[in-house]
């Protein structure tokens, strides 16, 4: 009796322990595995966007804006983003590891959706969509090596000089890899973009999804980046001739994202995604709304302006141009004797190319091909080949879309005279569109610029002139890689 | 598995139970009361009474013993004779001092372990919300680092040094038998509590193997005895706090209003000289601060029977921050029981605590938002600027201007809401039975629950509400509510046997252990408030959804979370302790332990200890009168610890590869990577030797113990770094070794001791720590594993995350620029920012730390003082930069250090030009800044009233007695608080606390 009474006990005392498997093997809800992430077509196309947005220029715009003379200091800056504005750049910098690791995750992850599309049988019916959001992948891989390669390539036009390290596949976490040769690089890009171009469909009307038009674009930008001007020649005007420039009402509005204008592809930026916040730390770290790297709250002169528009860049602008109107906000303070009144509170030039859009101030759209860009390549190529009346004509094609009236044709003396003009006018054109520190790094030599800005902008650091020859205009490789993988340091750019 | 099996073939025959009794009396023939006498082996016991007399049940040939503080431990076994007649000496009494061990208890005599308990008399009626708090300086070894002065915060606590760089450093928390969350302690009642009791070495901690890896502090909450009847209990405190200044040297209105005149900038540049001298100075520190008021009640009533006690216990505190806008409001319950059957054999407790508390917490604390951070508004804010300048938020819109700062932050002041409502339940319950006389089986059941209520409201009219809303977006404003709660179960169930014959005595017990934890979490953000009727908490003024036709866009989107997150682990092992006639002992524990966080192959893992202690004084030394206790032990060991990334409820299945859904591209579903596996991840491992000794001499005038050890962490958790063309640059992995090695020491002398009641006593203590430590086989080419915050990094044959930054080596005379050290001292004013930083054999954590003291009393008067140290800690002064930094004149306050800046004819300053063209380009050690202190951290001093003067009164007890913390600081660092052992800006600082109370026992 005793023995079976102490045995009950014993058990009730010990029930709660039966299996220990309960404690150890716990399965966490809403876990996704590896091989159930992919299975269907549908799923391929939300990878895609994870893939998108994984995409995003504020970086770029917030860089190319400060290191250079697109802006200034603005009032309420409270010292943000001063070492980028002080034109000081290693290793260690924000922007070489902004660039280099966000380039790598966007290759990742595009890697993966087009390994885990391998093994993806569509049916007969989703075939079409297969395709599409393979060929949109590819697209965005090859986009995506071009941005790493524009930042970290010393010279565009050497195919053997030193590029970034090639990625077409998902790595694993032992590899490290070191620095392809542009050349293989661009060969990389180029049968991405073939591989693209042959799934995508013919028809699209949305510009804020890759499609035909995205992919000639950015063969005409890779190749006047390489100097390849023939190409970036045919290319550029295979898009001209499709599409017109926006005329001075749709400007406006395609910068208010009311409607597309102009615009060949374009970045969603919607609220409540990925990119809806507030970036206010005045480096390419931010991301966030694209207005948000100029202003803390909206872009008026009460949003807090922490950079305002460069007061050189300022004095290009023509106010009966439209894209005065768009670039600078009405209730900017204009001081017309600035240089002798010294006094930054009178002055106060307010960036306006990202007023915000769905009720959200700062938050736009962030255009990545514009047809205005494609008649500025076709100028350059023209003066490349020597044709420097056909350059100006196509600038005055350009002006004339944006005064809403004809304006004389420029006269070009010579090839730097005319690669000047293609450069102030990317300047003003592509003003916070994220171009203008590469411009200055492949054009500056040619057109004789470099960084200039206006001595009052610059009084405080002394940071006024960066010639284009800089080494500051390719970055560092980052520090970051170099822990994980010492042998890059050997790869290191030079200056650095 | 089924471990269970071993219990289920018991034998069932069992000594004769008899009931023995008896009186105990002291050397003079006077009776003691209140004697525990245990039955050994078992936790049966009970308490003599007035008159001295016991009776209890035993068998035959069970070992009686009989126990009271201050007294020696008597034993006898219980043979023939029913009546057992006992007398108790005072020769050695804390030999006999209860020590924790684990699951069990002995006393310090047999005890081979290094550990340390503080009673309740150095814990009660100090007027801090959180008992871990109190502890600081207590306990030789313990570093109790507290960063914020919010009522109630959350503290950090470490033994002997960092085991871990990246996964848990905290010790286990054991609330009778129940482990708790380490990092809540604001809704525990410190007046409940009878002992804190500070587990060591690997002996001591080896039955918490599997998160006993950092030690163990259990805490032991108050019961009742048998046999006695009710007392009640009334402590009443009433304390204000204040805050501790800095020593920036702030600029008052007419010299900040003249530099920004000078410079152009700000309010200042347009004003006239006659303008500027009328300008008043307003003291936002003496807005945004306050002296808080505490308010502290307890009652407790306790009492027990021949077989049941109890314990009861109700307590208010209420305690305003510092700083506007914090308090902490709690209300706390508890009830303790225990009982036996008649027989003894089976015997139980159980321990269950209700903790209500309701705190305003406001966010963004130490953060460097100056619309949010009103610690920042207290030092940086204009002092030319007064409340009287506040209209609304709307007004500060426009224009925007960063130097109205203190009226963003009145605003906030006025609108923001952010209080946090929680439950905390505290249940144990523990029974054993004894099946045979030297074997007993016994239980522990203990769960820890909590439920947090917080919500956070911007309303609508709002600065920061109509900021980022805008005129496009005028009713924005926002409404967040959570709900999260944790429970937290564990279960141990033991089988003992023990025997005695001749001079041997053995201890083997068995264990199993089941631990799971659950974490829930639901909440929502509302968008959109509509100012008529929102209130905070309230629903009535969340605006719907709406598509705006205008703007072509959803305006006010909520956002719902939820969230499931389970844990577990399992455990057996067991212990075996062994004593050879008082004189030499052995303790070892194996253990095998399963965590549920590692990946197949590594989920089960193999711990181990060993100790062994010679009991000089019953040996060698018996006959030298001088020695009452000379005791050498010393102890092997290893444990493990699981938690990856440091918190219980993060990095629960690394092993695994994951993708995950959520918003992607324009808001769409979408599909990414969310993390990529390590599937070599397995338990950071702590060995640890320690050598002890434990020593009375001179009839226990000096007593104390030192501990020497050395501890080894093989499988460090750290972020090994990966490739960038992972998409991750790092990755968690076992990586590397680290040591700590060093001392502790734990002395009190009775300088004056006086034979008489009430005469005049003196005794001295002192307890302290040195602890080094020292990373090793980091895998990295260069050795060297850096942080993301570019300020730290750890390498081969230094110390944990040590500062690794360019040397800042002054001001150029020549041009006011700054100037820095290269790697190889040369000087330049513009460094490599990578090749030129060096390791600075600098960090945030301690050297030396501990603390000193006196406890003096004469005819019921009493005095405490506690003075603790820290030295060897260097702190960024991110607060002092941002007063020094010329950039924000205009913008606001700054320090008069800028007034000897570099200018030409000043060429010899350590203030660089105020337009030097490199002051923004370098991090360095420039505000690295030594953080080492002196702190009088508590003093006391009261009044017992003697028994003879409360004999007609009808109280047992009447005492008062006044306390102050954190009285007196001694510190180079110029902020507010140098205790807050981090980097941050416009940290909340911890409070000076003066108090007064009194405590009447009925």
């Amino acid at each position: 009796m005793k023995i079976s009474r102490n045995t009950f006990l014993l058990f009730s005392l010990l029930a709660g322990v039966f299996s220990c498997n309960d404690a150890i093997e716990i399965e966490q809800p809403g876990r996704l595995d590896a091989n159930a992430a992919f299975q269907t077509v549908s799923d391929l196309e939300e990878g895609l966007f994870g893939v998108y947005a994984e995409f995003d220029i504020a970086p770029d715009i917030a860089f190319q804006s400060v290191f250079t003379d697109e802006l200034a200091i603005g009032i309420g800056n409270g010292g943000r983003g001063l070492a980028d504005y002080s034109f000081i750049l290693n290793a260690g910098s924000v922007a070489p590891e902004v660039f280099w690791v966000n380039g790598y995750r966007q290759l990742n992850a595009a890697n993966r959706v087009i390994e885990a599309a391998a093994l993806v049988e569509p049916g007969e019916k989703e075939l079409g969509r297969y395709n599409q959001v393979l060929g949109e992948t590819f697209a965005l891989r090859a986009w995506g090596h071009f941005i790493l390669l524009s930042y970290f390539s010393t010279d565009f036009s050497d195919d053997n000089a030193l590029s970034i390290i090639n990625l077409d596949f998902v790595p694993t976490i032992d590899q490290q890899l070191l620095r392809n040769t542009n050349g293989e690089t661009f060969a990389l890009i180029e049968s991405d973009l073939t591989m693209a171009e042959s799934l995508l469909a013919n028809t699209a009307s949305d510009v804020t999804r890759i499609n035909k038009d995205f992919i000639t674009a950015l063969r005409a930008r890779i190749a006047a980046y390489r100097q390849d001007y023939t190409i970036a020649a045919a290319f550029s005007q295979e898009l001209t001739d499709k599409y017109r420039l926006a005329n001075r009402a749709e400007y406006r509005a395609m910068f208010r994202d009311e409607s597309d204008g102009e615009v060949l592809f374009k970045l969603e930026r919607t609220l409540g995604d990925f990119y809806d916040w507030q970036s206010n730390s005045g480096d390419p770290m931010g991301g966030g709304w694209a207005g948000s790297i100029f202003a803390d709250a909206d872009a008026t002169i009460d949003g807090n302006p922490y950079f305002e528009m460069g007061r050189s860049l300022f004095n290009l602008l023509d106010p009966a141009d439209i894209r005065y109107d768009v670039n600078v906000a009405p209730s900017s303070l204009i001081d017309p004797d600035y240089a002798s009144n010294q006094n930054p509170e009178t002055d106060v030039l307010v960036i306006q190319k990202y007023p915000g859009s769905e009720g959200r101030p700062l938050m736009n759209d962030l255009k990545v091909f514009r047809v205005s860009e494609m008649y500025l390549i076709r100028a350059e190529a023209a003066v490349a080949q020597g044709n420097l009346s056909q350059a100006a004509n196509l600038l005055k094609i350009l002006r004339d879309a944006r005064f809403g009236t004809s304006t004389p044709t420029p006269d070009f003396s010579d090839t730097a005279t005319a690669y000047a003009a293609i450069l102030e006018e990317r300047r003003i054109e592509l003003a916070f569109e994220g171009h203008r520190y590469l411009d200055l790094k492949r054009l500056g030599t040619r057109a004789n610029r470099g960084v200039q800005r206006d001595p009052i902008d610059c009084a405080f650091n002394g940071a006024c002139f960066l010639p284009a020859d800089d080494y500051r205009f390719s970055l560092p490789l980052p520090l970051i890689e170099f822990n994980a993988n010492p042998r890059l340091r050997d790869q290191q750019n030079p200056g650095y | 598995m089924t471990p269970i099996v071993i219990f289920i073939c018991l034998q069932s025959s069992q000594g004769q139970q008899k009931s023995i009794s008896g009186t105990i009396s002291d050397v003079d023939g006077l009776p003691l009361p209140g004697v525990n006498i245990v039955v050994k082996g078992t936790s049966l016991g009970t308490l003599s009474d007035f008159e001295g007399r016991y009776s209890i049940n035993a068998p035959e040939g069970a070992l009686l013993q009989f126990s009271y503080v201050g007294l020696r431990t008597v034993t006898a076994t219980v043979g023939a004779n029913t009546v057992i007649n006992v007398t108790m000496e005072e020769r050695s009494e804390a030999l006999e001092e209860v020590v924790v061990t684990g699951y069990r208890t002995t006393t310090r005599e047999n005890s081979s372990i290094a550990s340390q308990t503080v009673s309740a008399e150095t814990i009660e009626n100090r007027p801090n919300a959180s008992v871990v708090q109190t502890l600081a300086g207590q306990v030789a070894g313990l570093e109790i680092m507290t960063w914020s002065g919010q009522p109630g915060a959350n503290s950090t606590v470490a033994i002997r040094g960092y085991n871990s760089i990246n996964g848990n450093i905290e010790p286990l928390f054991i609330i009778d038998g129940t482990p708790v969350d380490e990092d809540n302690f604001r809704s525990i009642n410190p007046q409940e509590i009878a002992s804190v009791s500070v587990l060591k070495d690997a002996a001591a901690t080896a039955v918490y193997g599997n998160r006993g890896a950092n030690g163990v502090i259990v805490i032991k909450t108050r019961q009742g005895s048998y046999n006695t009847r009710l007392q009640v209990k009334y402590s009443g405190i009433l304390g204000f706090n204040y805050l501790q200044d800095n020593d920036y040297n702030l600029m008052d209105s007419q010299e900040q209003l003249t530099l920004e005149n000078m410079r152009g900038l700000g309010r200042g540049a347009t004003l006239t000289p006659g303008e500027i001298a009328a300008a008043p100075t307003f003291d936002w520190a003496g807005f945004f601060f306050r002296t808080g008021l505490t308010q502290n009640h307890n009652v407790s009533l306790s009492s027990g029977g021949e077989n049941f006690t109890q314990f009861t216990s109700l307590g208010y505190f209420d305690q305003e921050g510092i700083l506007k806008n914090t308090d902490l409001k709690r209300f706390s319950v508890r009830n303790n029981t225990t009982g036996k059957t008649g027989n003894d054999r089976f015997s139980y407790g159980s321990n269950m605590s209700i903790n209500y508390s309701k705190s305003n917490e406001p966010e963004f604390i130490g953060t460097d938002a100056i619309n949010h951070n009103y610690v920042l508004g207290a030092f940086i804010s204009p002092p030319y600027i007064t409340p009287e300048e506040y209209v609304d938020g709307a007004s500060l819109l426009d224009p925007l201007v960063i130097s109205n700062t203190p009226l963003f932050l009145l605003d906030k002041l006025r609108t923001y809401k952010r209080q946090e409502e929680e439950l905390r339940i505290i249940g144990s319950f523990n029974a054993s039975y004894k099946l045979l006389p030297q074997l007993s089986a016994a239980v522990i059941i203990g769960a820890d629950y909590w439920n947090i209520i917080r919500t956070v409201a911007e309303p609508p009219e709002s600065f920061n509400a109509l900021v980022f809303g805008g005129a496009e977006n005028p009713t924005s404003g926002f409404q967040d509510q959570i709900t999260a709660r944790e429970l937290r179960y564990n279960q141990v169930t033991s089988l003992n046997y023990t025997n005695k014959w001749r001079k041997h005595s053995l201890d083997i017990t068995a264990y199993i252990e089941y631990f799971k934890a659950h974490n829930r979490f639901f909440g929502y953000r509302a968008n959109g408030l509509n100012p008529k009727t929102f209130y905070p908490g309230d629903g009535d003024g969340l605006l719907q959804v709406r598509f705006d036709q205008d703007r072509q866009a959803l305006l006010f989107r909520d956002r719902a979370r939820a969230n499931i997150i389970d844990m577990g682990l399992f455990s057996y092992f067991s212990q075996a302790d062994y004593d050879y006639d008082g004189r030499y002992g052995f303790t070892g524990t194996i253990r095998r332990d399963a965590s549920f966080r590692f990946a197949e192959s590594n989920r089960w893992a193999t711990f181990y200890s060993v100790a062994a202690r010679w009991n000089l004084h019953n040996d060698v030394l018996s006959k030298v009168p001088e020695v009452d206790l000379l005791k050498i032990r010393g102890s092997y060991g290893t444990s493990g610890n699981q938690r990856i990334l440091g918190g219980v409820f993060n990095g629960l299945d690394l092993t695994r590869n994951f993708y995950a859904t959520g918003s992607g591209y324009g808001g769409q579903n979408a599909i990414f990577l969310s993390q990529i596996a390590n599937t070599t991840l397995e338990w950071e491992t702590v060995a640890q030797l320690n050598l002890g000794v434990d020593f009375e001499f001179f009839e226990r005038r000096l007593r104390g113990n030192i501990d020497f050890y050395n501890k080894k962490t093989t499988d460090l958790y750290q972020d090994q770094p990966i490739s960038a063309i992972n998409g991750v640059t790092s990755l968690r992995a076992n990586v590397g070794d680290l040591s700590n090695t060093g001392f502790d020491f734990s002395l009190n002398y009775d300088l004056i001791k006086s034979a008489d009641t009430g005469g005049f006593n003196l005794t001295l203590n002192a307890v302290g720590n040195f602890n080094e430590t020292r990373v090793s086989n980091i895998p990295t080419e260069d050795g060297r594993q850096l942080n993301n915050d570019g300020l730290r990094g750890t390498r081969n044959g230094g110390i944990i995350r040590e500062f690794f930054l360019v040397r800042y080596a002054g001001v150029n005379p020549a041009n006011g620029n700054l100037l820095f050290y290269t790697a190889d001292g040369n000087i330049t004013e513009n460094p490599d920012a990578d090749t030129d930083r060096v390791w600075l054999g600098k960090n945030l954590i301690p050297d030396w730390q501990g603390s000193f003291g006196f406890n003096m009393d004469y005819k019921g008067f009493f005095l405490t003082t506690q003075f603790n140290y820290v030295t060897g800690i260097d702190r960024l002064d991110r607060n002092l930069e941002l007063v020094q930094d010329p950039n924000f004149i205009g913008q606001q306050r700054t320090s008069r250090d800028l007034l000897r800046a570099w200018t030409p004819e000043n060429p010899i300053t350590d203030i660089p030009s105020l337009d030097a063209v490199n002051r923004d380009a370098y991090t360095s050690d420039r505000y690295l800044r030594e953080a080492d202190y002196l702190r009088l951290r508590f003093l006391s001093i009261g009044y017992d009233f003697p028994k003879l003067y409360l004999q007609n009164t009808g109280l047992t007890r009447l005492r008062i007695f006044g306390n102050a913390e954190n009285l007196l600081t001694w510190s180079k660092w110029r902020g507010f608080d140098p205790e807050a052992q981090n980097n941050d800006v416009g940290n909340y600082p911890t409070p000076k606390i003066l108090s007064v109370g009194f405590e009447i026992g009925l």
